[in-house]
């Protein structure tokens, strides 16, 4: 198909991805594993979705959307907290901790689906798309590519990459999380409440997965089946490509979205079908690129250093 | 002397304890805001499990136990030396197709030895399938929870796209029946007619006695769970960590792979079905492995626990949508997460009563 | 007012052990005050109580005069408390300037405001004579400039009760006599001190008295005038104790080690640590690497062993090219490992001391069986090595090795090492953190190993330990030898010179 086309959706597929992974970013730097954010992505859009059905056709649309925006945000903050108070004053395994998340998640959604309607395909009337943005839309080529057949989520999303940036260099909150995800007991010793700072960090990874969950869900399907179709891990491979930094991590997710793109589109692209690789390997497009990017860059990678270590004040 | 080893593994159980009572007090909850009148009901089933209709719901339960007490071993076997094989589902389903293969194509394979066959068969996928993660980890450093987490992914559409290829039933959309491979089910027969309870479920049980004892008796267990504890010293120790974090991954996807040829050479008409879903056999061997700490032996007890509520969940389906078990589960795992508190909580309970600290 | 500080009757306490046992310290104000005690005496955690980090069981502190209570590091601050740690709390990848703003940064609606507070860094750099680059990055920068980070993090505070945890520890002497400077400024300045310490040197350089802790309690306060070191000692040990090593002429024979032209590849891909290194260890005597931390010596340890592959250059042990060797077989042919850190390489916690002994030797045709492990004589052998080298663990052979003390786990390595009968060993700091009756008993067991005929490489930053202990002397400064010594014939100044660069020897001579 076109590259228009072509480009509207990786937008769909990228900006989610550089979401979540963003939410992961907070959540690691200031030293927490969060391996949780499928299954709060899963849960938050599944809140935000109810908030869609319950008010379509007495708010209007986009308004609408951004609502459902922030009670996903907002209960990704919610269950986020359950692996906050874990891993934070529990100073529980932190895996552990993120995989109950990720059970948890699709079993709330299977079992409150099928006991209220029996199925567990939730259906949402899509009327978001924006067909054109008024003049933005009319700019040569660069209005065709990000202002036609697009949604208000994407540049919700790069706006919250924008202020993301800001907080995390340029702020006393930034400066402060690093550190607690560097060396602790310096931030300590400084006198800061690290165990407040991380849990900042990971409820901020629940805000962000949770509208990460929202915004990849409503461009892409008209019915959701409690499944992100692996896209928290995915985030977490661009978190680490990314070497934990906004730039890169802004790169990476591009990156798996265009794979991501290809392997859905492919049957639109007479190239890649004249190739006649099969169909299912095709779909193996992202997962195989991820592994191979990340055999060749994870050599020299710096998590930061205090990551997955629990926090004991009373230590010696 | 003995008595403080105990004392260890006694703490643990108790906190393990806890974790399922918790469990299932959340899911007693949640049944009773759901519907209160069928709650109590519907609970009972959950915990009677294997029990609810005799003998048939026992050998329902061994069944359902037999994969997961693998992939439960695989997951743990992994944790024992410092990894975390999520990718336990797609060694599964690799070592499945594996199995399935052996059973439909290789009949000039007399039936009494195509299902050994068989296994060993699914045990190779298995564990070339985990080495690449292994491989990955040791060689370059890749994460090894993204790298299984990817495999997970690429095996069922490689497996999908195998089966079409070589074994396929198309009009029910599944693989062939590998009837010349099929597990004997021995004595089981007669002692649980009419389920799919086999010989497997023995092979599981001694497996994990097997694992036990490498990890415990022999010099390569000591060694693996020194890589697990402590990769610098133990490289310090001439341990070839490199070499060992790799056989370690590939003798958990051996392990995980055995686990669906269990399943899918039994004589019960499960099949795999060319759909786009990860098998969960592979993620249910994760709370197994974390309730038992990891331990072989424990993972027997496990594994039958949560075959237990899941017969449970299958029997109160009536009443109420079986996902409550998977409830149960996640919020058991969650609590088992603290289980370092809960076992430091014992000791100042019991310090606070007189007795003596261990 | 008559005290600055009092901390009247602290007691602290943690799981199993009695830190602070009712111990009062009075500090006055303007004077320069040492804290002295072993290891394990209780100085830091005392300390600790001070800045907020711990709360004590019992006890009372006044600042000034004044009853208060200090629950964290900001209510320390408030009341004009400082503390310079001896492990430095420095974020390695920020700036010079974000460690000492971190914690009262200046913010506008929570963003930054750099400006002001760089000024006001580079003022009171100035104005103390503390040389820094605030735009550096910690990982980048010396341990020397690191601690004037350190001390500038309290200058920014304002604190003046200035609190130093072993600061002597990282420097050359050269750079301890400027710190030695510094503190008399602060001094001067108006500042109180507090120094923890158990170098009986620097005490009687500085210091106006000195309160003694032994074992968590509060030994006594005395004048450092009026006192001889081996008076403050034997308050520190609670015996007299002799500050020299009694050892014998030194009979070294055939080479063992033989390091030649070896490099290292360093961190930052452009600098090598170790360059074109040589050196031999004959049998029967202890040659000595002396160097300040971060000068090459772990990456030559490294390399020695095994843990890190060489740029180029061989190692040949008993006359065998071990250069390319696996560690297994270094292990195997001769060479044993006292590692620079025990928790990291030495011990692996979670095992028991029988697992930790058996940790080299596992493999041995006596400790197994086709594979599995004969735990028989796997106990037997850890308990003869217990007793054989007075190793205290509370269960024996069955002890968790976490839960043993710093000193304990020490001579449990040494006596794995030991035991292999190895013609060379190879000591990394192996007395550090330990106290005095523990370091006496290391020291003896080295010069025990190269009276049997062993040759012995020993890395050491304590000049004390480097001087005593060794029949010869090489300097490292990065990654270069830069002198050969004979212990009899040097001083700890002429060492100090070496070590800092500021002199080497002319020729390229093969040590």
């Amino acid at each position: 198909m076109s590259i228009p086309f072509l480009v509207q959706q990786t937008m769909f597929f990228a900006i989610p991805l550089l979401v979540v992974a963003l939410g992961g970013m907070y959540s690691e730097q200031s030293g927490v594993i969060n391996i949780g954010l499928e299954g709060i992505m899963i849960f938050s859009t599944y809140m935000g979705i109810l908030v869609l059905n319950m008010f379509v056709g007495t708010i209007p649309p986009q308004f609408l959307f951004i609502l459902a925006l922030l009670v996903a945000g907002i209960s990704g903050v919610i269950f986020s907290s359950l692996h906050a108070y874990a891993s934070v004053y529990q100073k529980a395994n932190q895996v552990i901790s993120g995989t109950a998340l990720n059970l948890l998640a699709p079993a709330f959604f299977n079992f409150t689906m099928r006991n209220a309607t029996g199925s567990n395909q939730l259906y949402f009337l899509n009327q978001y798309r924006i067909a054109k943005v008024p003049l933005l839309g009319d700019i040569p080529l660069i209005g065709e590519l990000f202002f036609t057949n697009t949604y208000i989520s994407t540049f919700i999303g790069l706006l919250i990459l924008a202020i993301s940036v800001f907080v995390f260099y340029k702020t006393r909150f930034g400066l402060r999380l690093r550190a607690c995800g560097e060396h602790p007991q310096a931030a300590d010793a400084a006198g800061i409440n690290v165990y407040r700072m991380r849990t900042y960090g990971v409820l901020i990874s629940g805000l962000l997965a949770g509208m990460g969950g929202l915004i990849l869900t409503i461009p892409t399907t008209t019915a959701f089946g409690g499944s992100v179709t692996g896209y928290g891990f995915l985030a977490l491979a661009v978190l680490i490509f990314g070497q934990w930094k906004p730039a890169r991590i802004v790169f990476a997710a591009f990156f798996f979205g265009t794979m991501k793109t290809i392997a859905a589109t492919y049957t639109s692209i007479p190239l890649l079908v004249g190739l006649g690789i099969p169909g299912y390997l095709f779909k193996s497009i992202p997962y195989l690129t991820t592994i191979l990017v990340l055999a060749f860059t994870s050599k020299k990678s710096v998590a930061p250093k205090a990551l997955g270590e629990p926090y004991d004040k009373g230590k010696r | 002397m003995l008595k403080n080893i105990n004392q260890d593994a006694l703490k643990t159980i108790f906190a393990s304890l806890v974790s399922i009572l918790l469990g299932l007090l959340m899911g007693l909850i949640i049944l009773l805001i759901t519907n209160p009148n069928s709650a109590f009901l519907g609970f009972q089933r959950a915990l009677l499990g294997g029990f609810n209709r005799l003998p048939r719901s026992l050998g329902e339960m061994l069944y359902q136990a037999t994969p997961i007490l693998l992939t439960g071993l695989s997951v743990g076997f992994a944790f024992k030396t410092g990894l975390f094989n999520i990718g336990a589902s797609g060694q599964f389903i690799v070592g499945g197709f594996a199995a399935i293969y052996i059973g439909v194509r290789w009949t000039f394979l007399p039936p009494s030895i195509a299902w050994v066959v068989g296994l060993l068969g699914a045990m190779i996928a298995g564990a070339l399938w985990a080495g690449i993660s292994g491989a990955l980890k040791a060689y370059r450093n890749v994460n090894e929870v993204i790298t299984s987490i990817m495999l997970n992914y690429i095996a069922v559409f490689l497996v999908n796209f195998l089966v079409v290829a070589t074994v396929f039933n198309q009009t029910r959309n599944e693989s062939l029946s590998p009837t010349n491979a099929f597990i004997p089910r021995g004595f089981f027969d007669s002692l649980f007619p009419r389920t799919g309870v086999h010989m497997g479920f023995v092979i599981a049980v001694i497996v994990a006695i097997m694992m036990w004892v490498i990890l415990e008796k022999t010099t390569f267990g000591f060694e693996l769970r020194a890589v697990g504890f402590n990769r610098n010293a133990a490289r310090y120790a001439g341990v070839n960590e490199k070499r060992n974090i790799v056989l370690s991954m590939m003798i958990a996807g051996a392990l995980s792979g055995l686990g669906g040829a269990l399943l899918y050479l039994s004589a019960t008409g499960v099949h795999i079905e060319v759909v786009d879903v990860i098998p969960l056999q592979g993620f249910n061997g994760i709370p197994v492995a974390l309730l038992a700490s990891s331990n072989p032996l424990g993972i027997i007890f496990s594994s039958l626990l949560l075959a237990h509520l899941n017969t449970g969940g299958f029997y109160m389906q009536t009443l109420f949508p079986t996902e409550i078990i998977n409830i149960m589960v996640s919020v058991i795992i969650y609590f088992s997460a603290f289980a370092m508190i809960m076992k430091s909580l014992l000791d100042k309970f019991l310090k606070r009563k007189g007795g003596k600290s261990a | 007012m008559e005290h600055v500080i009092e901390m009247l009757n602290i007691t602290k306490v943690f799981p199993g052990v009695i830190a602070n046992d009712r111990v009062t310290l009075q500090v006055k104000p303007g004077e320069i005050h040492a804290l002295l005690g072993e290891n394990g005496a209780g100085k830091s955690t005392l300390m600790s109580v001070l800045f907020g980090l711990y709360q004590p069981e019992e006890g009372t502190i006044k600042i000034r005069g004044k009853e208060v209570k200090i629950s964290n590091p900001n209510d320390a601050n408030a009341l004009g408390i400082g503390m310079v740690h001896q492990h430095f709390k420095l974020v390695e990848n920020f700036t010079v300037l974000q460690n000492i703003i971190l914690g009262i940064e200046e913010t506008q609606y929570g963003v930054l405001q750099m400006k002001e507070a760089r000024q006001r860094v580079v003022n009171l750099s100035n104005q103390y004579g503390l040389r820094i680059n605030p735009d550096a990055l910690i990982e980048d920068i010396s341990v020397g400039m690191q601690q004037r980070v350190e001390i500038l993090k309290m200058l920014y505070r304002n604190n003046d009760i200035l609190i130093f945890d072993e600061p002597t520890a990282v420097l050359t002497p050269q750079e301890i006599e400027e710190l030695m400077k510094i503190m008399k400024l602060l001094i001067s300045e108006g500042k109180s001190i507090v120094f923890i310490t158990h170098k009986l040197n620097e005490i009687k350089a500085v210091a106006d008295r000195v309160s003694v802790l032994r074992q968590g309690k509060y030994i006594g306060t005395v004048d450092v005038s009026d006192t001889s070191k081996e008076q403050m000692s034997e308050m520190m040990v609670g015996r007299p104790i002799s500050l020299t090593l009694d050892k014998d002429e030194a009979n070294p024979t055939t080479p063992v080690l033989e390091v030649s032209h070896l490099s290292v590849a360093g961190h930052h891909a452009t600098k090598d640590a170790v360059k074109d290194v040589s050196f031999t260890v004959r049998s029967g005597e202890i040659l000595c690497v002396a160097g300040i931390e971060g000068n090459g010596q772990s990456e030559l340890v490294y390399a020695i062993t095994g843990l890190v592959k060489q740029k180029q250059g061989t190692i040949k042990l008993n006359g065998k090219d071990i250069s390319v060797a696996s560690i297994r077989e270094r292990n195997t042919s001769g060479l044993s490992h006292i590692p620079e850190d025990r928790h990291k390489h030495g011990l692996v916690l979670e095992f028991d001391l029988a697992e930790n002994l058996a940790l080299q030797t596992y493999f041995d045709k006596s400790l197994q069986n086709h594979g599995f492990i004969n735990f028989d004589a796997r106990t037997k052998r850890a308990n003869q090595l217990i007793d054989q080298y007075d190793i205290r663990a509370g269960r024996r052979a069955k002890t968790n090795a976490r839960s043993m003390s710093g000193g304990n786990q020490q001579k449990a390595i040494i006596a794995r090492e030991f035991e292999r009968q190895p013609s060379c060993i190879v000591a990394v700091q192996p007395t550090r953190g330990l106290d005095v009756g523990a370091i006496e008993y290391i020291h003896k067991q080295l010069v025990k190993a190269r009276d049997e005929g062993k040759a012995v490489l020993l890395i050491s930053l304590e000049l004390n330990e480097v001087l005593d202990v060794s029949d010869r002397i090489i300097v490292m400064y990065e990654g270069e030898v830069v002198g050969e010594l004979n212990p009899k014939n040097t001083t700890q100044q002429e060492l100090g010179l070496y070590m800092s660069g500021s002199k080497r020897d002319k020729e390229e001579s093969h040590a």
